[in-house]
């Protein structure tokens, strides 16, 4: 089954040791990673955690050049987060450099604006910095190699409704046709004559409220489609699902994965409470 | 025994003023085939949903009458029960998937039955066997399959229900011809192996002389006609009134003056008897290539990703006052060939020029106002909330006061027959209506060029003919024309040139007859010989040999 990524970006992501393991492993191990974000108080626990994400994302066969896509993105925010240390924070530690950019004096007293740079406002820096890379790898690790069905099979095994798990296969369909319609819409307005690029950004914001009118005429005569199409193989709201097929056994592997990233959040909880 | 009954049925939608059924009466016995046709906008779709059920206990709107199926009566029983013996496949194949891969498909269907793990394999793989698919199929996304093996996986997700009554709503209308024929054999399977009830909404003749025990034409809400099929299509002008075009074999031989039971019928015929058939094949007159050449294509190549091209090495050329007809199977680059043309994609190598300039010379603004690309889904190109400002959209883009253009917009309104809708919101109009709407759209800023991508698909064939004769009035007016479609029918019987596409190459470029006679391209490209095509061969072959027949 194509992985979300796949789906969405056309990325192809591929086949290693960890796409053999079970569905609910794949699924639980970045869910633990996410959580583990909360955990990281340090730069020690943050390049912990980045390493781990990144290994794992290494192992499952993510292409690095799909990050490298992305490396803008991080670039951007890494470089915010550093002026927005050395310009608007004056971090308290040993000063490496420092500054006076303006000085008023008033009546009340002296307002200073300093760039200061200490070694604690450069840790912090890279604690943050470290913080948002385990987010990013984790959150490519799940588009990555979860599919939309390993989704779908993941609720319908916690024995929820029916209409839980078909909504959210439909969310992710609903998704492929929305991207879908928007590129047509948007290539059949620069076939009447629209140019994104020259226009101006008040035009372009009418322009996209113009393609909202065939992107909602086409959602909402799909919504009907779909429901007539699930109408009339007597699926209900109150449906409930009897099939028992894939429910696979989780393997060694399966079990020696899921420990360690449950043994990395206790780590992390512990550190958190212990050290803090 | 009746599996279905339908008495005096009358519904009209909320805040619809007309009703869309009307006086219905219908009755299907078990096992028999029943085919429904009809023009665009009859009503056949809003039936089928009433048959289920889904009309009245789900739309808002005035229900009168009473329809019985299997002893049920559909207005008061539940949708889940009435569907646990009816299997429905609609027509757009891309809707119906709701889940990610096939076997969850087919599975969805079952679900609600209760069944053991083991009959829910069981069923799932006999389903896929009847229809022609295999185990591979299981694991595949939707993503993954053509248009003919969607609908395949469709019709197997309704048959894997066991349903006392199969109902079909045209399955064919959105395939390639090769689609067509995967969908076609799987219904052979269908009938021959698993003898069920068939309700079949469809405008293919073909198919519905082919399966139909009885064929009913609705028009405006009612039935209009009913009769076996060929006793209908034999009723002549009365039949095409309501859009009940009879098969090909059937419009030869009467345009001869014949009796012909079906096209081998046509065929021996012709064979025997080759003095009847004289004038079916004299050479048609070509009238394309009359003006200058408007678009220059010079060995382009495109891909959308690298190493992989989807165009290659394509040379062609479009002359103004010419209707040309594009087709290929899916997937031969039929669609991207056209967007080169109109400027919306870029070659990856060679030139494209329009009006003997590159196409990357000219702005947006310009470039459309030369060649106008129509999307094959008009509600893809519809931005506007009234039909008249979509008319006028291109000229408000560029800027132009009213009173400029107010003329151009009614011309295109009146040319394509759009007016007094001036003020309607698109959303709302039919099928046909928001098609032209679509063309007039474009129509207003009086491009050189049109190229129009699949205008019939899931469309009636009167309305494909009406499209034609609106083509064929701009190419009188000096315009070119190239229509990408599947419908043989159309290419033979209106095209000035055919060109025909295979992995990204222009394998025939000529007169629709010539290339049509050829077997090999016929093939190679998944299309089918229209019959007088057909006869033509066999006369030839009769005069060089003894029966073919023997």
């Amino acid at each position: 089954m194509p992985t979300i990524l796949e789906e969405l970006a056309g990325v192809y992501v591929r086949h290693t040791s960890y796409s053999e393991l079970d569905a609910v492993t794949r699924i639980i191990v970045p869910f633990f990673l996410s959580l583990d974000v909360f955990f990281v108080k340090d730069i020690t626990t943050a390049t912990l955690l980045a390493v781990t994400a990144l290994v794992f994302l290494l192992w499952a066969g993510v292409p690095l050049r799909f990050l490298k896509n992305y490396l803008f993105l991080i670039l951007s925010l890494s470089f915010f987060i550093v002026l927005s240390f050395v310009f608007f924070k004056e971090v308290p530690g040993n000063t490496l450099y420092s500054t006076t950019i303006l000085r008023v004096n008033a009546e009340r007293g002296v307002w200073e604006w300093k760039i200061l740079i200490t070694d604690t406002a450069l840790l912090q820096t890279a604690f943050f910095i470290l913080r948002i890379l385990a987010m990013i790898f984790t959150a490519t690790l799940f588009i990555a190699t979860v599919s939309d069905r390993d989704i779908v099979w993941g609720l319908r095994r916690l024995k929820l409704p029916a209409w839980v798990s078909i909504s959210a296969s439909l969310f992710f369909r609903g998704i492929s046709f929305f991207v879908s319609d928007f590129l047509i819409v948007r290539e059949a307005m620069i076939a009447r004559g629209v140019d994104f690029e020259k226009s101006s950004l008040a035009r372009k914001f009418r322009i996209y409220l113009n393609a909202l009118i065939p992107l909602l005429s086409l959602m909402v005569t799909r919504s009907l489609e779909i429901s007539l199409a699930l109408e009339s193989r007597g699926i209900q709201p109150s449906t409930t699902f009897s099939a028992s097929l894939h429910r696979g056994k989780l393997t060694i592997k399966d079990y020696l994965v899921l420990a360690f990233t449950v043994f990395l959040t206790i780590f992390l909880a512990w550190w958190f409470t212990w050290r803090f | 025994m009746a599996i279905l009954e339908a008495k005096e049925v009358y519904w009209r939608y909320a805040g619809s003023k007309k009703p869309i059924l009307e006086n219905i009466n219908l009755r299907v016995d078990e096992g028999e085939f029943v085919a429904i046709t009809g023009p665009s906008g009859a009503g056949k779709t809003t039936l089928v949903l009433t048959l289920i059920g889904v009309i009245p206990q789900r739309l808002p709107g005035e229900f009168q009458g009473k329809v019985l199926l299997l002893g049920y009566d559909t207005s008061r029983t539940q949708i889940s029960e009435i569907t646990r013996n009816v299997g429905v496949v609609f027509e757009d194949p891309e809707i119906q998937f709701v889940m990610s891969n096939v076997e969850d498909e087919i599975l969805l269907g079952l679900e609600p039955l209760q069944l053991d793990e083991h009959e829910i394999q069981e069923r799932i793989e006999w389903s896929l066997n009847l229809v022609g698919l295999d185990k591979s199929f299981l694991p595949r996304s939707p993503l993954q399959l053509s248009g003919g093996e969607k609908q395949r996986v469709a019709i197997a997700a309704a048959v894997a229900r066991r349903p006392k009554l199969l109902i079909l709503d045209e399955p064919t209308s959105d395939l390639d011809p090769q689609g067509k024929e995967e969908v076609v054999s799987a219904l052979r399977s269908l009938i021959n192996e698993y003898r069920t009830t068939v309700v079949m909404v469809e405008h293919e003749p073909e198919l519905i002389v082919e399966f139909a025990d009885r064929l009913l034409v609705m028009d405006e809400g009612r039935i209009v006609l009913e009769g076996e099929p060929s006793e209908v299509y034999e009723l002549g002008e009365t039949a095409l009134k309501h859009a009940a075009y009879p098969p090909d074999y059937i419009q030869l031989a009467r345009q001869l003056n014949i009796k012909a039971r079906d096209t081998g019928d046509l065929l021996r015929q012709a064979y025997s008897n080759a003095v009847k058939f004289n004038g079916v094949c004299n050479p048609r007159v070509i009238e394309g290539r009359k003006g200058d050449v408007i678009v220059s294509i010079r060995d382009v190549w495109f891909e959308y990703k690298p190493e992989k091209p989807v165009i290659r090495g394509v040379d062609l050329e479009l002359r103004l006052g010419e209707l040309v007809f594009l087709m290929g199977p899916n997937g031969s680059g039929k669609t991207t060939l056209s967007k080169l043309v109109a400027g919306l994609l870029k070659p990856s190598k060679g030139e494209v020029l329009i009006d003997k300039r590159g196409v990357g010379e000219y702005t947006r603004e310009e470039l459309s106002s030369i060649i106008a690309y129509i999307y094959q889904n008009p509600q893809h190109q519809i931005f506007n909330q009234t039909v008249w400002d979509e008319v006028a959209f291109g000229w408000r883009l560029r800027g132009v006061p009213e009173r400029l253009y107010a003329e151009k917009v009614e011309e295109a309104l009146k040319l394509f027959n759009l007016k007094g809708l001036e003020e309607e919101h698109p959303f709302f109009l039919s099928k046909g209506e928001k098609r032209r709407l679509a063309i007039a759209s474009v129509y207003a800023l009086n491009p050189k060029v049109l190229v129009v991508d699949e205008p019939t698909t899931g469309q009636d064939r009167r309305l494909g003919e009406q499209l034609m004769s609106i083509f064929r009035s701009l190419v009188d007016k000096g315009k070119t024309v190239l229509v990408v479609t599947h419908s043989v029918g159309l290419a033979y019987k209106y095209a000035d040139r055919l060109l025909v596409m295979v992995d990204g190459r222009i394998i025939a470029d000529g007169s629709p007859r010539l290339i049509l006679e050829e077997d090999d391209i016929v093939y190679k490209a998944h299309l089918r010989q229209p019959v007088e095509v057909q006869v033509c061969k066999i006369l030839a072959k009769a005069r060089e040999h003894s029966n073919p027949f023997s």
